[in-house]
């Protein structure tokens, strides 16, 4: 399905990624907006809020992050397309709903602008320190899909993307972005209308007796419906049944689980889009995600002067992982790479798909700053050379790292 | 139990309100069979959350008539609930109040008088129809379960209210009608004997206490714009031919011309 | 390559300047310009900068590293980011609101009277977008033409042909004092 003309705002813009994201959101058919505004996500919402009312999309601010995530999951049953925007200390109070909204197999899209934490942390500058957050944040196992956009563009295009997504596999899609590239004015080309494919929702079409909510289809997803519709729908948090009826068995649960599990697993290589350049006859392959991918590639560049084979491999989705790939690079290269703006998240899943293979290097960041492309080339460097296989995660000493060790975890003067 | 759901019923039923267009979020199982036969969508949110699940769902589809039946309405749906009164979101708050968490164990709510904790309780209660009222809310009532058909009545005309309506229901927990045994019904018919019908009654008068009467009644009935109503008002002044009304213009408003918004 | 910040104090309309001379650079002369603005304490009242990265190929490292260009529209704004500015570099200062210290190395120094023609023109708001005109005329980071065609979509629609009459006045002004 093409997008409405009317929610396209076509044209070439100078904004930045909140605003490009929530217009990339109301070109996908967004109509349901719910949040509590937190830097740096606010302009995001501001842009919305300012844009919806002119597109028929209502927006509301809600009294907090729990009360947000619910109305965006009630509004999803509404029959609309909705969405929240959040950061950090937002973001944890949402995981209650999250986790509420994968159980009930609700289509609905959550960004994040990730700022420096932990708590209220660095509420004005960057990190990448959720991202293990997005993928276990709610109690219980349950899977989400996760898309880490690095330049404003992408903003508009992934926000279009992960309501797609969401739709066709009627999960929670989280747009794992951050400060940098939310606070980063660049130049967004936003097209016709008629090169916009949009997702229309999964709904049933027959009579209302033989609806039931978790049905699977083939692919393992069940049909949407939207209340008013004389379905009788029951919806619940509780382990139920395909009618959605609460079940106490242990067989059921193991059966529902696996399936909530198991549709996006099942469905991961349609998912999965991962970008690889240079990767073929390297030694070593640089993994990053989100804005650390765009600061990587200068740390490559100064590699590649050194005569080293680089390679690159960015996670265009983070979840589900591409394990196989990894796996299958792993059995080719030396080491693996990760610079990422935490201590170390993405990379101990490198590490699990490597099994042993290659070795791991992280270059870690602490926050509120994006890495310096020296080290990632100096991590290159190392990993490049480095003779022994190494068990677990190696982490490299970034010149800031030396700096807070040297003095005793303060900066030395 | 059943008496709340039967209330429903002939609230419903009275209201003349299409059943296929009212979803009922709730924080309280209630088993599939009563929803099937009310023939309402039904969803059962985490603890605290149906108000915000409904007033997602009611800006959704402003055509729906959205009736959260809260369990933990002033502990975690608290906040909710201020802010939903505050907004005037059209939603119709069945607060049931049983005074204990049977389910896991009777320990103590926020509304809890002292009489019926084993230790007795040092905590002041809540009084609802007070609160509802401050915050905002266009209609507030109190009945036990007992009072089917006053309750029935409420439900019917606060159906027809535009915002928030709340009805206190004091009752044990809509799963009891499984296994009532002889203390629930005792508590039930001692609320319903100890009950005094005192429409009007200012809310502020209306605390439940252990040593007096448990006043019940209709205690506010007012009006109010809704959220959709200022949301609408809002945007057209600003954005003009630009901006489409969300939602349906009561009849009432296009009466009056739209002066009272 | 080249790394600008743009430096003043809060309303002076530091942002908006990175904003206008990106979209002429991204937009009107098919570069790549990424502009980022501090936020927080520093943005409200006090010192205000935006850094803007132009290059002719994709902006990979989205920061200043070294400032290839310094434009000071404030003394506190000057103290603080011309420690990043290159030995090579170029600053660009409201001559009235900033003291500068000697230059280092090859540093080129272009003063001028910003808030002063602005003021002239009737509105001191408009002294960044004076400045945005001396910019364009020493700097060569950006065309004449993409900038007068970014000015009236980032301005209010009435204050275009004030935005536009403080953009030549700077702009002249910058190639007056080039050709001396």
């Amino acid at each position: 399905m093409k997008a409405n003309p009317k929610d396209v705002l076509t044209g070439t813009y100078y904004i930045d990624g909140d605003v490009a994201c929530g217009y990339g959101a109301l070109a996908a058919g967004c109509k349901f907006v719910a949040g509590y505004p937190i830097t740096p996500s606010t302009e995001a919402f501001e842009a919305m809020c300012r844009r919806g009312p002119q597109v028929g999309a209502v927006f509301i601010q809600m009294e907090d992050e729990l009360g947000s995530m619910a109305a965006v999951i009630g509004a999803a049953w509404s029959g609309v397309k909705s969405m929240t925007i959040t950061s950090g200390p937002g973001y944890s109070l949402m995981q209650e709903n999250i986790g509420f909204g994968a159980m009930v197999e609700t289509p609905f899209v959550l960004l994040n602008i990730q700022r420096g934490g932990p708590s209220t942390g660095v509420p004005t500058k960057t990190g990448q320190a959720d991202m293990m957050q997005s993928r276990w944040g709610s109690h219980g196992d349950y899977e989400i899909i996760a898309i880490a956009p690095e330049s404003p563009q992408e903003m508009f295009d992934y926000a279009i993307k992960a309501f797609n997504l969401a739709e066709k596999y009627r999960c929670p899609v989280m747009i794992m972005s951050d400060e940098c590239v939310g606070h980063m004015t660049e130049k967004v080309v936003i097209p016709e209308a008629d090169k916009i494919e949009v997702e229309p929702r999964r709904l049933f079409k027959g009579p209302a007796a033989e609806y039931a909510p978790y049905k699977p289809d083939p692919d393992l997803v069940p049909k949407m419906a939207k209340a008013g519709d004389g379905l009788k729908l029951y919806i619940t948090g509780l382990v139920h049944d395909e009618r959605g009826y609460p079940v106490k068995n242990e067989d059921y649960k193991a059966a529902y689980v696996r399936r909530l599990i198991d549709k996006i697993k099942r469905n991961k290589d349609k998912i999965i889009e991962i970008r690889e350049e240079a990767v073929d006859d390297a030694d070593v392959v640089v993994v990053s995600y989100g804005i650390s991918s765009r600061v990587a590639i200068k740390g490559v560049e100064i590699a590649r002067e050194n005569g080293i084979k680089v390679g690159t491999l960015r996670l265009v989705t983070v979840w589900p992982f591409p394990d196989e790939r990894i796996t299958e690079l792993a059995r080719k290269v030396k080491a693996f790479v990760v610079p990422e703006i935490n201590y170390g998240q993405i990379v101990f899943d490198v590490a699990r798909c490597s099994h042993g293979h290659a070795n791991v290097v992280l270059v870690p960041h602490g926050g509120a700053g994006v890495h310096n492309p020296n080290d990632i080339a100096d991590a290159i460097e190392y990993a490049a050379k480095e003779k022994k296989k190494i068990q677990g995660v190696v982490e490299h000493k970034t010149r800031l790292e030396k700096l807070v060790f040297e003095g005793g975890y303060k900066l030395k003067e | 139990m059943n008496s709340l759901i039967s209330a429903l019923h002939k609230g419903i039923d009275k209201s003349g309100i299409d059943r296929t267009k009212i979803s009922v979020p709730s924080d309280i199982p209630f088993v599939p069979g009563v929803i099937k036969e009310l023939g309402v969508d039904y969803f059962q949110t985490p603890r605290g959350r149906a108000i915000a699940f409904g007033t997602g769902l009611k800006l959704g589809n402003p055509g729906l008539k959205v009736i959260p039946v809260v369990g933990d309405l002033m502990t975690l749906g608290g906040n909710h609930f201020v802010h939903g009164g505050r907004r005037n979101m059209e939603l119709l708050v069945l607060c049931v109040n049983n005074f204990i968490y049977k389910k896991i164990g009777g320990k103590p709510t926020p509304s809890m008088p002292a009489a019926f904790s084993p230790y007795s309780t040092f905590e002041e209660p809540f009084n609802f129809p007070h609160l509802g009222n401050s915050c905002g809310a266009v209609y507030t009532a109190r009945w036990t379960a007992l009072h089917t058909e006053e309750l029935a009545q409420s439900i019917s005309e606060a159906l027809h209210k535009r915002g928030l309506s709340m009805i206190e229901v004091l009752a044990p927990g809509p799963d009891y009608y499984r296994d009532i045994n002889d203390i629930e019904s005792d508590i039930l018919q001692f609320y319903y004997e100890n009950a005094v019908v005192k429409n009007n009654e200012d809310p502020r008068n209306v605390a439940i206490t252990p040593d007096e009467k448990i006043m019940v009644g209709k205690f506010t009935d007012k009006e109010r714009p809704t959220f959709i109503d200022s949301y609408n008002v809002q945007h057209s002044k600003i954005l003009k031919d630009k901006f489409t009304p969300h939602g349906t213009v009561s009849q009432e408003q296009k009466a009056s011309g739209d002066k009272n918004v | 390559m080249s790394e600008i910040r743009f430096a003043g104090y809060g309303g002076q309309g530091i942002i908006r300047s990175g904003i206008i001379a990106g979209k002429a650079a991204s937009i009107y002369d098919n570069k790549h310009a990424t502009m980022s603005q501090s936020f927080g304490p520093e943005a409200r009242g006090g010192a205000c900068s935006s850094q803007l990265v132009v290059s002719d190929s994709k902006v990979l490292y989205p920061y200043i590293t070294v400032a290839d260009i310094l434009v000071a529209m404030s003394q506190e704004g000057y103290d603080k980011f011309e420690p990043e500015l290159s030995e090579n570099g170029m600053l660009l200062m409201d001559e009235d609101l900033v003291k500068p210290k000697p230059p280092r190395g090859t540093m080129k120094v272009y003063p001028i009277p910003a808030t002063r023609f602005a003021e002239q023109l009737g509105n001191k708001i408009v002294a960044n977008v004076v400045m945005l005109g001396f910019f364009t005329a020493v700097a060569d980071v950006v065309t004449y033409d993409a900038m007068k065609k970014a000015i009236p979509s980032s301005v209010p629609e009435k204050a275009v042909d004030l935005n536009l009459k403080a953009f030549d006045r700077g702009y002249e002004y910058g190639k007056e004092l080039l050709q001396k």
